[in-house]
């Protein structure tokens, strides 16, 4: 049964002549999980918040919205408000209230519901969640990902029909964001909540959705079940830098005839029987340049101890890690391993207790009066915000002393006059290396820099940052995003419980690593070696061919 | 729970209790009451006048996006209140009063101080400086349209809040402590607070000539942007 | 239910009853009696109920006591009793013994607003300040989230500042800049983000209907037997009190009233208030004790 549908929806921003969104009609149906994407800009957000009357933005628009075929427009403020839920990235913002209990509780006292119903649902929700040992808990003292099961949680209590979801693991690490996509699989599939979903991390997404909604530039540019539409974009080549790698793989490498008798794999394992199947392995690796680093040390640990009060426990224990000039280094890492941590120790914001740190071959101790950060060293910080006060991006450059021309890489001169916090996550990171760049540094710190951007923003900061250490700075990046520093680090080194653990060039480290490890080379681990991004198992695949032999039974197709 | 059905004569009492009646109840009654009883008279005085401002706030249309600036320059100068020696608690407290309203620069001052005191110890001086704050936020409310015209005007009214405020609060110390009003202990108590109403003031002239108009400038941005 | 903390399971209406029952007569007399079983009563209640007041707030006390005692005596100079005369002014006994029972009278309050503050945690206060009125506990809520977000994003502000060699600190001036840098990035973020909350609110259906209000805590059985105890003692000591039968003159000389079944009465029923949180506390123990030998 159809329980949302949207009839020609246009909207407009004020003093914007493009509209953001234009002719949008589609339908869901009750209970489905539809995920939502597109890059940057094309309308996701603005699609969702119009969905959601409440937090629809200031603008005009056109066209209909209709709730289990009653216009959106005709219905009272209160079941429109509880029959949809809605939630968004930033955890932290979202929350309103001082308490779990009280968070919990809130839109049902909105609700107007009597007190022994509140205490109910809530300890029902609770329940069902597994958050009933946070109930007393101040949410100021919850972890981002913990935060955001609460928001999901408070909304869901209302007990709605829809949940309209906006990027919500965008500033979650990739574990919390795995449990909250798990979560919201339960809640579609043992509750029947349809769930509209736009979010970067498709990996776990696609598979778990019914249907597909690609938005480009504010116009649907496919929407129908999800393996089709994921086959069909192979013709839509800017489509598909945000799909999981098996989806990449496999548009790279069928052809036509292959698309009616081999279905689209969506999963690790589904990619990898496809290949299992479809392709020879004689090739076992590709010839790669063997990676060399220079003699010159930007920066060293050796046996560095740090702990932030006498009482806790050492952060960082015998760390020692060496990065050579010049080099793109990723640390990787599970959460609370010490990684940003050692970012903070190696720009002196949080004093080590033992060992010591070299920067350019000379202790950290010895700068002296902020001469550290002056031509030597900058950090970019995970909240890239915590730079930005001025009221447009062109005053936030001059502010550093630097402006758009003359920067080492191309700046988007287009939000130039926009505040700082009206510009997109990529837009956000960009302006944040301008600023400090503009101090012209040898070794640049990055704690988390592609958090929340899509695959072409990720692309985007990639290159810049390889343009630089190809100009002779030093790149050190703190990520979870193992797809990222797969992609563009010379070398990874992966932390655990205060130290490193192994350290390698990308190609050995996440070919050995079998959990901790992009989902390309979990694909074809056993298969080929050295194949960790889905454009390595595609050159792998076409050097190899196809089996001519097995393609009869895979013409049964993947189940 | 404390419900005055007729609006105007709400409306009325709201201004004159807190602004007319409390501070004269207070002169008179360091001449006319027993002594030791004035204390009393005053706290119970100044517990009224908060309790009927905040009761008040109850029955005003408030969208959901004022109630939140507002809470979010509560937790501001909460925080503000931390910072050693100079503090823009004061500061923002007009801020908001004269950007948002009196009521919110009232509530801003109001909280500021009862939150804080959390972390520097609640009393009976609590209501005192609950009342006095919130004073401080609802008059720059008033002058508002003044305020805004000229930056002077806002920092003269800086300086004079932070004498008042020390002032009102040397009241409360000395009847307090003697029950009485004595004019011995006042000018006692004011010599001693003489260094802090001083820093009082010139944090406060300080931090509205620093952040009055960049602050003014963020808010005015965030309601067009939102249509507070 | 270890009983380690009073009014643990009291509504915090009838505590905060409770608490401006026995507060009000220290400021309302300067009656010695009175003081003597405020002070006495306020400190082992101290002791006693919650064992979380540390040393230091004893020791400051002390010193504070000490101080404010003296102060009467040096600015005050009326009453009979010369002790000995200090720059020309006399110091009397009689200004002296004021100077002690006021003392006495302050620092019996801060002991109470001591417990009183430990015991007013935020969801406390939220409650009573929720019967008053449900925005103003919603503007308080959300402050009270809302502090330790921006002292923690503050710092994060200083860092990154620092560590993106935007913050210069070679003397005093760089320091209040760099602090004015920090202040308004953070207003900055403070504001833009708020308007998250705003929606979420309102997404969550703020303001589209009446609301209702769910608290953890119940009016009990408890709580009315407190509010009425509180309410009564203090009636008798109203009752005293208003007949004039506890005014003791100080200047200039020390006269105290006389001792009738009033005012005996009203020492009592003070008395039996001051040490209340001590009774609960014991009764409690006692109870926990019974109960746990028959398990």
């Amino acid at each position: 049964m159809e329980i949302l549908n949207a009839k020609n929806l246009s909207f407009t921003y004020p003093d914007e002549d493009t509209p953001a969104l234009s002719n949008v009609t589609f339908s869901v149906s009750e209970g489905e999980f539809v995920a939502v994407c597109g890059a940057t800009g094309s309308g996701k957000s603005t699609l969702l918040s119009l969905l959601k009357r409440e937090v629809a933005p200031m603008g005009k628009m056109t066209g209909e919205i209709f709730y289990r075929s009653t216009p959106t427009s005709s219905m009272s403020p209160r079941d429109l408000a509880f029959r949809i839920g809605y939630v968004t990235q930033r955890p932290e913002q979202q929350i309103v209230t001082d308490k779990v209990w009280h968070e919990l509780s809130f839109a049902l006292e909105n609700m107007g519901l009597p007190s022994d119903e509140i205490r109910r649902r809530v300890a029902e929700v609770a329940c069902f969640f597994g958050i009933e040992d946070l109930f007393d808990r101040r949410t100021d003292e919850l972890s981002g990902g913990q935060k955001q099961l609460l928001n999901l949680a408070a909304v869901v209590a209302t007990y709605p029909d829809i949940l309209l979801l906006d990027e919500p693991t965008a500033q979650l690490d990739p574990i919390a964001a795995s449990d909250f996509i798990t979560m919201l699989k339960k809640l579609n599939s043992e509750l029947s909540m349809t769930i509209i979903i736009a979010d970067h991390r498709l990996e776990e997404i696609i598979p778990a959705s019914d249907s597909l909604l690609v938005l480009g530039s504010g116009h649907i540019i496919a929407f129908g079940k999800t393996r089709a539409i994921a086959s069909s974009l192979r013709s839509n080549p800017h489509m598909l830098t945000c799909m999981p790698a098996a989806v990449r793989i496999y548009s790279e490498l069928a052809n036509d005839d292959d698309e009616d008798k081999i279905e689209c794999p969506l999963t690790v394992r589904e990619g990898r029987d496809y290949i299992l199947r479809c392709f020879r392995q004689d090739i076992k690796m590709r010839k790669m340049p063997e990676y060399t680093h220079k003699k010159s040390e930007a920066l060293s640990f050796r046996n560095v101890y740090l702990r932030y009060s006498r009482d806790s426990e050492d952060v960082l224990r015998a760390l020692s890690l060496t990065v050579y000039e010049s080099e793109l280094f990723c640390i990787v890492g599970g959460n609370g391993s010490g990684k940003t941590t050692a970012l903070l120790a190696a720009s002196g914001l949080r004093k080590f207790y033992a060992g010591n740190i070299k920067i350019f071959g000379r202790d950290i101790r010895s700068y002296k009066n902020g001469s550290l950060y002056s031509g030597c060293l900058v950090m970019l910080p995970q909240d890239v915000d915590t730079l930005f006060l001025c009221s447009t991006v062109e005053k936030e450059l001059r502010d550093a002393g630097t402006d758009a021309d003359s920067l080492p890489f191309k700046f988007p001169k287009a939000i130039l006059d926009r505040h700082p916090y009206n510009i997109s996550g990529g837009e956000k990171q960009l302006l944040g290396l301008a600023k400090l760049l503009a101090t012209h540094p040898r070794l640049l710190l990055l704690d988390e820099p592609t958090k929340g951007l899509d695959a072409w923003y990720k692309t985007k900061i990639g290159n810049v940052l390889r343009s630089l250490t190809a100009s002779g700075i030093t790149v050190v990046i703190v990520t979870h995003d193992i797809e990222f520093a797969a992609a563009y680090a010379d070398r990874c080194a992966l932390f655990f419980r205060g130290s490193v653990v192994s350290s390698d060039t990308p190609q050995r480290f996440f070919a050995e690593n079998s959990f901790y490890t992009t989902s390309a080379a979990r694909m074809v681990r056993g298969i080929y070696d050295g194949a960790i991004t889905a454009d390595d198992v595609i050159a792998l695949c076409r050097a190899n061919g196809q089996r001519n032999e097995n393609k009869q039974s895979a013409l049964t197709g993947v189940t | 729970m404390i419900v005055i059905k007729n609006s105007r004569l709400r409306r009325v009492l709201r201004i004159v209790i807190p602004f007319v009646i409390a501070p004269l109840f207070v002169i008179a009654g360091t001449y006319l009451f027993e002594p030791k009883r004035q204390a009393f008279v005053a706290l119970a005085i100044a517990i009224l006048a908060c309790v009927l401002f905040i009761a008040g706030f109850e029955h005003k249309k408030t969208g959901s996006r004022r109630l939140i600036i507002t809470s979010i320059f509560v937790a501001l100068s909460v925080i503000g209140r931390f910072i050693p020696f100079f503090k823009p608690t004061t500061a923002l407290t007009i801020i908001a009063g004269v950007y948002l309203g009196g009521e919110a620069g009232f509530l801003t001052g109001a909280f500021s101080a009862l939150i804080s005191n959390f972390y520097f110890g609640q009393g009976p001086w609590t209501p005192f400086q609950m009342l006095a704050w919130g004073m401080i936020g609802f008059f720059a409310g008033v002058f508002s349209k003044f305020f805004i015209k000229s930056r002077f005007a806002l920092i003269i009214y800086g300086v004079i809040a932070g004498c008042v405020f020390s002032v009102i609060m040397d009241v409360w110390t000395v009847l307090w402590y003697s029950g009485t009003f004595s004019k011995e202990l006042f000018l006692a108590a004011v010599v001693a607070a003489l260094p802090h109403t001083a820093l009082y003031s010139v944090s406060n002239v300080i931090f509205l000539f620093l952040i009055a108009r960049p602050m003014g400038e963020k808010l005015t941005r965030i309601k067009t942007k939102y249509g507070v | 239910m270890k009983g380690n903390e009073t009014f643990e399971r009291n509504n915090p209406a009838s505590v905060f009853v409770y608490y401006i029952c026995v507060v009000a007569p220290v400021m309302f007399t300067m009656n010695p009696v009175i003081i003597t079983l405020s002070l006495v009563g306020s400190v082992f209640s101290s002791f006693i109920g919650q064992e979380r007041i540390g040393v230091r707030f004893h020791i400051y006390m002390l010193i504070l006591f000490a101080i404010m005692t003296a102060a009467n005596p040096i600015f005050y100079h009326n009453g009979e009793t010369v002790l000995f005369v200090m720059n020309d002014n006399p110091i009397t006994l009689e200004a002296t013994i004021y100077g002690t029972v006021s003392a006495a009278a302050v620092i019996s309050v801060l002991y109470r607003s001591r417990s009183f503050t430990l015991y007013m945690t935020s969801d406390r206060l939220l409650y009573l300040f929720s019967i008053l009125s449900s925005k103003a506990a919603l503007i308080l809520t959300m402050a009270l989230r809302y502090a330790p977000l921006y002292a923690r994003h503050a710092r994060r502000v200083a860092d990154a500042q620092r560590a993106a060699g935007l913050y210069k600190e070679r003397n005093m001036i760089d320091d209040i800049v760099g602090g004015g840098r920090v202040f308004s990035a953070t207003a900055t973020w403070a504001l833009e983000y708020g308007i998250v909350t705003a929606a979420s609110m309102e997404a969550r259906g703020y303001g589209v209907g009446r609301r209702t209000r769910y608290s953890p805590y119940a009016f009990k059985h408890a709580d009315i037997v407190l509010t009425a105890t509180s309410l009564l003692l203090l009636a008798v000591i109203i009752t005293a009190g208003a007949g004039g039968s506890f005014d003791f003159t100080f200047y200039p000389r020390i006269v105290a009233p006389p001792a009738t079944v009033l005012t005996s009465a009203a020492y009592t029923a003070y008395g039996i208030l001051s040490f209340l949180p001590a009774i609960l506390t014991v009764i409690e123990v006692v109870r926990w004790k019974y109960l746990m030998q028959k398990i």
